[in-house]
């Protein structure tokens, strides 16, 4: 293999790439956009749910009360109402999702040691938020209760309030959220980001770069010329390469600093597994572009597939060790899945070289089979 | 002096009855179309029906798995709390190693840890630690997890404080107790259904609304009918209107199927508002959607290309316009960008009218910025398409 020929196709094909508008934004502009249209779609933290507190009572205690959702990260408090018929217009008119209602007995009743019945009324149109803000109430509420039975009891019965508070919570929970302590979705979701978008961008890259030779006719000028097949390949898969190695570093920025979520593995190993894993996705492109003529077969070709493998065979949404039998093989065979742990134990869990090495070796076979397969499929000679 | 009046009429009768024609001619090419005509009639029918059962995002049949080193009563009175529908006992295991590997595999999406102490120290009102290992990995989900264990703690507690309460001479039929009663407005119920169908609906309706007249644009492009249609005596406005008024039509019928054949009877999907008023905004929603797609297909040369425009349009429309997401979770200048998506108006429409009954006094703030977006787009894919040919 003469390096200098090599050298010469990267170059012309990266000059090719710089001046085709389209291609430039796909290459550039679609890694990006796709981490945070998916960052955000993806992500189903709710948050910062507008909510407004209609209050009969007026007492220390019904202020008490409310502050509790204040004070919440989840909620955002939008003021005090005046009656219930301004809630009522608000959550019609969308501007609230949630009021709280406390009735004018409300202090008396606890004090006097009896029920105080309050309501809390919820816009239920979007059902998969309603059910996690329904979640937040009743956990505010328990905390709320907890919290004004061992003030009186204390008082009534003369005891120090720690004692009274151990009492009254006999069983104690020690929650551990594994894998996303803040328990914010992004953070799960980003790593596998990484993973979904250099599965669909680098192959839909490359596919398209062979075939728009071969439909503008100039891959004549390659089969007539002097430069090998090798060398041919490894010119073009170069660019594509440096490409996505680019793209690698700009999402694993916006994953970290943008979307804050951590990164607790080696940074060395991720470098390597992210390289390897680009090597074997182009590789896949360079194949899909020479078994279809025009671009628009590698276009769709290349996008069903990355989509199909990314999403459904790659342990993003469902884990693979749920998939049955065929299902299980297919997802083998690509390197979606094996990528997916790599970049999930690099972020979250910590793992390295010592646990996942035989992807890493698993993924150098691949690209140089994939690639080997490319290299017998391509001819110089045209069959017609 | 009458004769002025009859020949404008008759003029204005020609130009929309060469509408007519051309509505007429793109109807007939979607429906000779199979791929196409197949798609459409899918994301109006099946694809409601799919969406019907999909992800509801509760809490169902969540793996727990315990490691119960007391085995005691007590203990064993905590762990056959975690009942369906929201947990399933998955069994027990016999460390935590074996919980974490089982996490990691995702096999348990929670590990209940109860300690050898656990009934001795209820007994001698000392705090009874319990872990609980949630796996998070899906926040929502890991969330709810949590929150519905800490309840099934608290109801397990109960006995237990009344007993300690006694104890120290108190009386717990005087503890004080806030009652928070969960009113849900619009969907009692929480039918996952009603919310998924309607979603998906929207979602589908935009795809076809921004796909069908850049399909139906680059089309003739492709093939070079344009330059047929240009020579003729209709006007650029003429041809984008045809277009869009026949694409208006197919979404309207689609709509209609999908709302009263499939999401009414099938999922008892309310219509609390104005059945005119809805498919009229609907009617504004598609105009201002056909405006995108007419856009697009301004921008590309091939189908190819279209394809691929209209997939970078429509992703963050669909995903970040608050129908998947909530708007609140998302970032300031984020929200600001979506103002600018006919979508993000549609759903506070198609929600307020189907569910809550809105009348034009609640939406007009949805219905203007949408009109406005509509008027802007289509304006821009008229000036360029004629720009295109000179």
């Amino acid at each position: 293999m003469n390096l200098a020929r090599v050298f010469t196709v990267a170059q012309r094909e990266w000059r090719e790439i710089l001046r085709d508008r389209i291609y430039f934004l796909l290459a550039f502009l679609l890694p990006v956009m796709l981490m945070l249209v998916f960052g955000y779609g993806m992500s189903q933290d709710i948050e910062n749910i507008a909510f407004a507190v209609v209050d009969e009572d007026h007492t220390p205690m019904s202020r008490d009360y409310a502050h509790h959702f204040i004070e919440s990260r989840y909620f955002s408090f939008k003021g005090y109402l005046p009656d219930a018929g301004a809630a009522d217009r608000l959550l019609a008119r969308r501007k609230l999702r949630m009021v709280i209602v406390i009735g004018p007995r409300f202090a008396e009743q606890l004090r006097g040691g009896r029920t105080a019945r309050i309501q809390t009324l919820i816009d239920g149109t979007f059902t998969t938020s309603t059910r996690t803000i329904q979640a937040y109430v009743e956990a505010i509420n328990l905390a709320a209760n907890a919290e004004i039975r061992a003030g009186q009891l204390a008082r009534r019965l003369g005891l120090p309030p720690q004692r009274v508070a151990a009492l009254m919570q006999p069983v104690v929970l020690d929650v551990r959220y594994l894998y996303n302590q803040e328990v914010r979705s992004i953070w799960a979701v980003a790593p596998g980001l990484i993973m979904l978008i250099l599965m669909l961008v680098p192959p839909l890259l490359m596919a398209l770069s062979v075939v728009r030779e071969k439909e503008t006719g100039a891959i004549y000028n390659v089969c007539s010329s002097t430069i090998t097949r090798a060398e041919y390949l490894t010119g073009k898969l170069l660019p594509s390469v440096a490409i996505s190695c680019i793209n690698a570093v700009i999402l694993w920025l916006l994953a970290t600093l943008y979307f804050g979520a951590p990164f607790k593995g080696s940074l060395v190993f991720f470098a390597v597994a992210t390289l390897l894993y680009i090597l074997c996705t182009t590789a896949l492109g360079l194949l899909i572009s020479l078994l279809v003529r025009t671009q628009q077969a590698a276009m769709i070709i290349s996008l069903v597939m990355s989509i199909i493998v990314s999403i459904q065979f790659s342990g993003l949404i469902t884990p693979v060790s749920a998939l049955a039998g065929a299902n299980y093989a297919f997802a083998h065979a690509f390197p979606a899945m094996y990528y997916n742990a790599m970049v999930k134990g690099a972020f979250l869990k910590a793992v390295g070289f010592e646990v996942l090495w035989p992807q890493l070796l698993v993924f150098v076979l691949y690209a140089s089979a994939v690639f080997f397969m490319c290299y017998l499929l391509f001819r110089k000679r045209t069959r017609t | 002096m009458k004769r002025p009046a009859p020949r404008t009429m008759t003029l204005a009768r020609i130009w929309l009855q060469q509408i007519a024609v051309l509505a007429a001619k793109e109807i007939r090419q979607l429906l000779r179309d199979r791929a196409l005509f197949i798609y459409t009639v899918y994301i109006f029918t099946a694809n409601i029906l799919i969406a019907a059962g999909g992800a509801s995002n509760e809490l169902r049949d969540a793996p727990v798995r315990v490691h119960d080193a007391d085995r005691s009563v007590a203990s064993r009175d905590l762990i056959y709390s975690f009942q369906e529908p929201q947990f399933r006992l998955a069994g027990e295991v016999d460390s935590p190693t074996e919980a974490l590997r089982l996490l990691d595999r995702g096999e348990a999406q929670m590990v209940l840890d109860i300690p050898s102490d656990f009934e001795i120290s209820l007994r001698r009102q000392q705090p009874a630690h319990v872990q609980a290992l949630i796996d998070t990995s899906q926040a929502n989900i890991g969330y709810l997890a949590s929150s519905y264990t800490a309840r099934i703690v608290a109801r397990y507690s109960e006995p237990w404080v009344q007993r300690n309460i006694i104890r120290a001479g108190g009386d717990p039929r005087q503890l004080p107790t806030i009652k928070n009663e969960l009113r849900v407005w619009y969907n009692p119920g929480l039918d996952s259904k009603w919310f998924n169908t309607i979603s998906e609906l929207l979602t589908m309706v935009t795809v076809a609304c921004i796909l069908l007249p850049a399909a139906a644009m680059i089309r003739e492009k492709e093939r070079g009918t344009l330059e047929q249609l240009l020579v003729s005596p209709l006007t650029p406005l003429q041809i984008m209107l045809s277009k869009l008024l026949s694409m208006m039509l197919v979404m309207l019928c689609g709509t209609a199927v999908a709302i009263f054949g499939i999401m009414m009877p099938l999922y008892h999907v309310p219509f609390v508002g104005s059945v005119p008023l809805f498919f009229l905004l609907a009617a504004l929603y598609a105009f201002t959607n056909a405006g995108l797609g007419l856009v697009a297909a301004t921008f590309a040369r091939n189908s190819a290309q279209v394809g691929l425009v209209v997939l970078l349009m429509v992703m963050p429309i669909v995903m970040l316009s608050g129908t998947w997401t909530p708007m609140e979770s998302m970032p300031v200048w984020l929200r600001g960008l979506m103002y600018f998506s006919p979508l993000r108006h549609f759903i506070e429409i198609a929600y307020g009218i189907l569910l809550r009954g809105a009348g034009f006094g609640l939406l007009w703030d949805s219905v203007l910025p949408m009109a406005a977006i509509g008027v802007a787009l289509f304006a821009l894919g008229l000036a360029r398409f004629r720009r295109q040919f000179t």
